[in-house]
């Protein structure tokens, strides 16, 4: 019976089931100690594009309350939030590949993941139920919007920019991204005409477009 | 002006509405063409939502449910559905740890039992030894009866046996089911009697960890109510199988 346990080397698995609860109650924005230590998002997304199964368990626990609190903002619905939170994993499992440290940041780009599954799952539910080309073409959409996201420089810039503009702008800026309405909704939320709207994020986005690019 | 109109004289930037999400109707539909067809437009939006992603970091983070993670992980192991004995060793396989394991069995298996250990049997010519950490091991018991098994799994580091039963062990008030471990070439051992309807943990004594460790098989018996009277089985032996590395 020596041989059994000579032979094995630490499990990794071993590490990661136990990490995997311990995680659960770590605060997402600290590092974790991930078998030699810490590991940065970055290198745990690789790692996981390798078929690394320890190290994309230290991703969710790292992540997954980040991405769920997006789920759930968009959909507020803890159920379908859940249903999509799985969605989103099962994806960045199989598209880990496609990430590239050197166009976004990890987190971005697992949040823009998260918010794109969430936004399909929302347009699908509003659609009537012979709507399926419909929810086809917005299906096969999501996957353009994660594979080139933008550079992680901007990223940064973002909130200064945002501070930029005006108040109505903003906050509508913010709420048709992190709450997922759409134009119709928002003016339908705030009671102005649909073109009063339009006209407050258009032009809110051509000036955070213009700071963002100075 | 008129509130009402659609200012498409307003310079925008489409590609800017489509990555921000507010868009509906035609002009989605046309964002939506655009973005199949024209790669310029593509990467516009992808810029776009490199610019916008950030504010998803403002988001308060909410921690999921703890059974989110496992089902994520069988999605991602290949789809495994229901208690199906063959796929659940090849999932413990894959995955090895012993909380694998247990949630797998927490998942496929919908009736526990319960294991209500008799004082541990300590054998005379073996001196108990402190087992060293291992990897768990699993063993599937077959009943011989269509839709009921039972799978039992070890833990050496936590010397902690774990049993679960899916479907009906066939059974009467006369009669127990009683555990046994049978070490190779050697006599069975008993680990007390099961009741049904109950989760099992039980933790070994040293003499028994070991027998495990050696690659036992588990066994069941029928025997009367409150276990053999002998110290062996006398009972038929209505489901056994053998300790593998899981």
């Amino acid at each position: 019976m020596g041989d059994c346990m000579a032979r094995r080397p630490p499990s990794a698995d071993l590490v990661f089931s136990r990490s995997t609860q311990v995680g659960m109650k770590r605060r997402m924005d600290r590092p974790v100690d991930f078998q030699t230590g810490s590991a940065d998002l970055a290198a745990l997304l690789s790692a996981s594009a390798r078929g690394d199964r320890a190290a994309f368990a230290a991703l969710y626990q790292r992540t997954s309350a980040k991405l769920y609190g997006i789920c759930l903002r968009l959909l507020g619905s803890e159920a379908e939030a859940q249903d999509v939170l799985q969605d989103v994993y099962v994806l960045v499992w199989h598209k880990a590949a496609s990430f590239d440290s050197g166009k976004a940041s990890a987190i971005t780009w697992l949040a823009t993941v998260a918010r794109n599954k969430s936004i399909d799952r929302l347009r699908r539910r509003k659609l009537p139920s012979d709507g399926l080309d419909a929810a086809a073409e917005i299906e096969d959409d999501s996957p353009t919007a994660f594979e080139l996201i933008g550079e992680a420089q901007e990223a940064a810039r973002l909130g200064r920019c945002l501070d930029e503009l005006e108040e109505r702008a903003r906050s509508m800026i913010r709420a048709a991204f992190l709450d997922g309405a759409t134009y119709p909704e928002l003016a339908d939320r705030e009671g102005v005409p649909l073109g009063t709207m339009k006209s407050w994020i258009r032009r809110g986005l051509l000036r955070l477009r213009g700071c963002l690019e100075r | 002006m008129s509130d009402d109109r659609d200012m498409t004289d307003e310079p925008h930037d489409l590609a800017a509405e489509y990555a921000l999400g507010v868009l509906a109707g035609d002009e989605l539909r046309r964002a939506q063409e655009l973005a199949r067809t024209d790669s310029g437009f593509r990467d516009e939006v992808a810029r776009w939502a490199g610019r916008l992603g950030p504010m998803l970091e403002d988001v308060e983070p909410v921690q999921p449910p703890e059974d989110a993670w496992g089902a994520i992980r069988e999605r991602i192991e290949g789809g495994v559905e229901g208690g199906n004995v063959v796929q659940l060793r090849r999932r413990v396989t894959q995955w090895r740890g012993i909380a694998a394991a247990m949630t797998a069995l927490a998942a496929c298996l919908a009736i526990f039992i319960v294991v209500r250990p008799l004082p541990p049997v300590q054998t005379s010519t073996q001196p108990p030894q402190a087992v060293p950490a291992a990897a768990p091991m699993l063993a599937m018991l077959g009943t011989g009866q269509q839709g009921t098994k039972v799978v039992a799994t070890w833990d050496p580091a936590a010397r902690q046996l774990v049993l679960a039963v899916t479907g009906e062990m066939p059974s009467d008030t006369r009669h127990s089911h009683e555990l046994w471990v049978i070490p190779p070439g050697g006599k069975p051992q008993s680990l007390g009697t099961m009741d049904k309807g109950k989760q099992m943990h039980m933790r070994l004594a040293d003499a028994l960890a070991q027998l495990l460790q050696q690659g036992a098989t588990i066994a069941i018996s029928v025997e009367p109510r409150g276990g053999s009277p002998s110290g062996a089985p006398t009972g038929p032996v209505v489901a056994s199988g053998a300790l593998t590395r899981a």
